[in-house]
């Protein structure tokens, strides 16, 4: 009986942990500057004028009295997110798929793996000031494609440990009976490998697009006005008359935190299937 | 179609000899059984007739010819644990080795259709494995190994996640289609009940190294080794060395053993387990425990006594072989 009032109190403090910020960044975001500024009136949960300002005042329409007008919109920034998070992730899929299959099947010991893992050991500034300098020397800096080379080469070791588990795992008789009725090698890939990892291939992709979307450091570091991203735009949301800009971080935050969310629900049916379920006797 | 040989073939993984100079030969048309313990090498062989491994030394025929590589052999397979493809319905597994040969779609759905039917599993075709029964996923992988017209089929033990029950139909039904397909059929079971009832032929494996081939019934019969001669028949043979029998190790079957009660027998029966058709009996005798087969349930009970004599024994060298001329 204790132990389930116990178990009821820890769950209900794991959730204001974590909902309360999240519950009232959605409160903030459709309240006017008065009801978020440390000189308005009280604080409330739920607004006590809702109003979509905070949304129009990112895309550039209008300021208040309160408020300069934005010298740059929200749109690029959304822009440079969404392209160097995706192509990013596509970068680190591909070759992190391809790299894991290959070592899987035909790579022996494990000191490449582990190499590609050490890519992490190192804090991530150590590296990027070489990187900047590279980047600078290629003409990267500040392009979109530029900040999704380094993405997928940042989380490519994510992909490919997570995909080489996925490989290590599967029996490799499926494979072999594909081999014996007739396949070539790629096309055991093609047609059974690759179909049966589909569940696998969507639940890592989302994980590695989830890291690039919320990257801070290299997108600040490695952008200047262009192409910075959500979060580099969200941390220069202020004005030197009222501070920080919570309303408009807040609408900001809701508008980042709508492409994980649509790409978990959209592979949710891969995630909840069984990987090999039936393949196999037992 | 096919004739399959083995020359003098070794195979091993790193320290491990998986296979020790096996020659053997599998006939046209045959049900050729390999029967062994669990790690004995059964299916290691299976997988160089397919090509998934490669000899370390030694030669593969296929009838008559030097093996090629894996998919122009032109043999199907059922794997141990069936590795039906999960993604696919039962339906497009068995299409699978058609369509993968480039057969016209014309002749695919005929050929799906008739092994289905063979099989029994038409009414499950749009079904996923997942959504299959035990028995079931058994049929599909079998019927995916069917529908091509392959030079011989190889099946590792792919009834043994079966209950008894099914594992005896299915037996009984493998071997009609064997039958009805006339092919060559390599199978490797663990169990020496299986092995007899449905082989032609069989070899008997030990730590990779072929023991014996021929019949089941010249095996239990004329046994070369006292590894073969316990390995076949429930309850397994008994062995004496204290000159009881015969001088030497001397193999006695349960049921060619003769209990006869009597008050000053030399044999002290420990254990009767009634069966039904049959009893064993467990008996000391000196040092040496007996297990006799009886039929029909004898009243016997457990601590008297009795003589044992044998009607047919086996005798064995000091090393282990077959006396010449028994």
């Amino acid at each position: 009986m204790t132990r389930a009032i116990l178990r009821t109190l820890a769950i209900l403090a794991a959730l204001a942990v974590t909902l309360i910020p999240i519950l009232w960044m959605v409160s903030m975001a459709f309240k006017p500057p008065s009801e978020w500024q440390a000189a308005g009136e009280a604080l409330t949960w739920v607004p006590r004028a809702p109003t979509l300002d905070n949304f129009r005042y990112l895309f550039g329409q209008g300021g208040s009295d309160l408020i300069a007008t934005l010298d740059r919109t929200a749109v690029k920034p959304i822009l440079s997110s969404l392209l160097s998070a995706s192509v990013g992730t596509l970068i680190a899929m591909t070759c992190g798929t391809a790299a894991a299959y290959g070592l899987s099947r035909f790579g022996s010991g494990a000191n490449l793996p582990l190499a590609l893992i050490q890519l992490r050991l190192f804090p991530p500034m150590a590296v990027m000031i070489p990187v900047m300098m590279m980047w600078a020397f290629l003409g990267l800096m500040d392009t979109w494609f530029g900040l999704a080379l380094v993405y997928g080469i940042v989380t490519l070791p994510f992909a490919f440990w997570l995909m080489k588990t996925f490989f290590d795992d599967m029996p490799k008789e499926i494979e072999e009976a594909a081999l014996v009725e007739g396949c070539t090698r790629w096309r055991v890939f093609t047609r059974v490998t690759l179909p049966m990892m589909a569940a696998p291939l969507a639940a890592a992709s989302l994980f590695v697009f989830i890291l690039n979307w919320s990257d801070y450091l290299i997108a600040l570091l490695l952008t200047t006005r262009e192409w910075v991203t959500i979060p580099v735009y969200m941390a220069s949301l202020s004005s030197s008359m009222t501070g920080q800009l919570y309303g408009a971080k807040a609408a900001l935050g809701l508008i980042a935190a709508v492409p994980p969310v649509v790409l978990g629900v959209l592979i949710q049916k891969h995630l909840v299937r069984g990987l090999t379920f039936g393949a196999l006797k037992q | 179609m096919a004739s399959i040989e083995f020359r003098n073939v070794c195979k091993s993984f790193g320290t491990v000899k998986a296979v020790v100079d096996a020659s053997f030969k599998v006939e046209d048309n045959a049900f050729f059984c390999l029967f062994g313990p669990p790690l004995s090498g059964k299916t290691t062989i299976l997988r160089l007739i397919l090509g998934l491994e490669t000899p370390d030394s030694g030669e593969i025929l296929i009838d008559g010819k030097p093996a090629l590589g894996v998919a122009e052999r032109n043999v199907a397979m059922v794997f141990q644990n069936l590795a039906l493809f999960p993604h696919m319905t039962a339906r497009d597994n068995i299409r699978f080795p058609l369509v993968e040969r480039r057969q016209p779609e014309a002749q695919i759905a005929p050929r799906v259709a008739s092994v289905a039917e063979k099989l029994h599993i038409t009414h499950i075709l749009h079904k996923h494995p997942g959504q299959l029964s035990g028995g079931e996923r058994q049929r599909v992988a079998i019927a995916r190994a069917l529908v091509r017209d392959p030079a011989a089929y190889l099946m590792d033990d792919p009834i043994s996640a079966l209950d008894a029950r099914l594992r005896e139909e299915a037996r009984v039904e493998l071997k009609r289609i064997q039958r009805e397909a006339g092919r060559t059929l390599v199978y490797v079971t663990h169990d020496q009940e299986e092995a007899m009832s449905v082989a032609d032929q069989m070899a008997v494996l030990d730590q990779g190294r072929i023991v014996q081939i021929g019949t089941p019934s010249e095996l239990y019969d004329r046994p070369q080794t006292p590894y073969v001669a316990r390995l076949l028949g429930s309850p397994p043979m008994n062995l004496s060395t204290s000159g009881a029998f015969g001088p030497g190790q001397v193999g006695i079957r349960p049921e060619d053993l003769t209990v006869t009660q009597s008050d000053t027998g030399a044999a002290l029966i420990t254990g009767v387990e009634p069966l039904g058709g049959y009893t064993v009996l467990t008996l000391a005798q000196g040092p040496e425990t007996f297990r006799a087969l009886l039929r029909g349930q004898p009243e016997v009970s457990p601590g008297t006594r009795a003589t044992l004599s044998a009607t047919k024994t086996h005798p064995f060298t000091a090393d282990g072989h077959r006396q010449t001329g028994a």
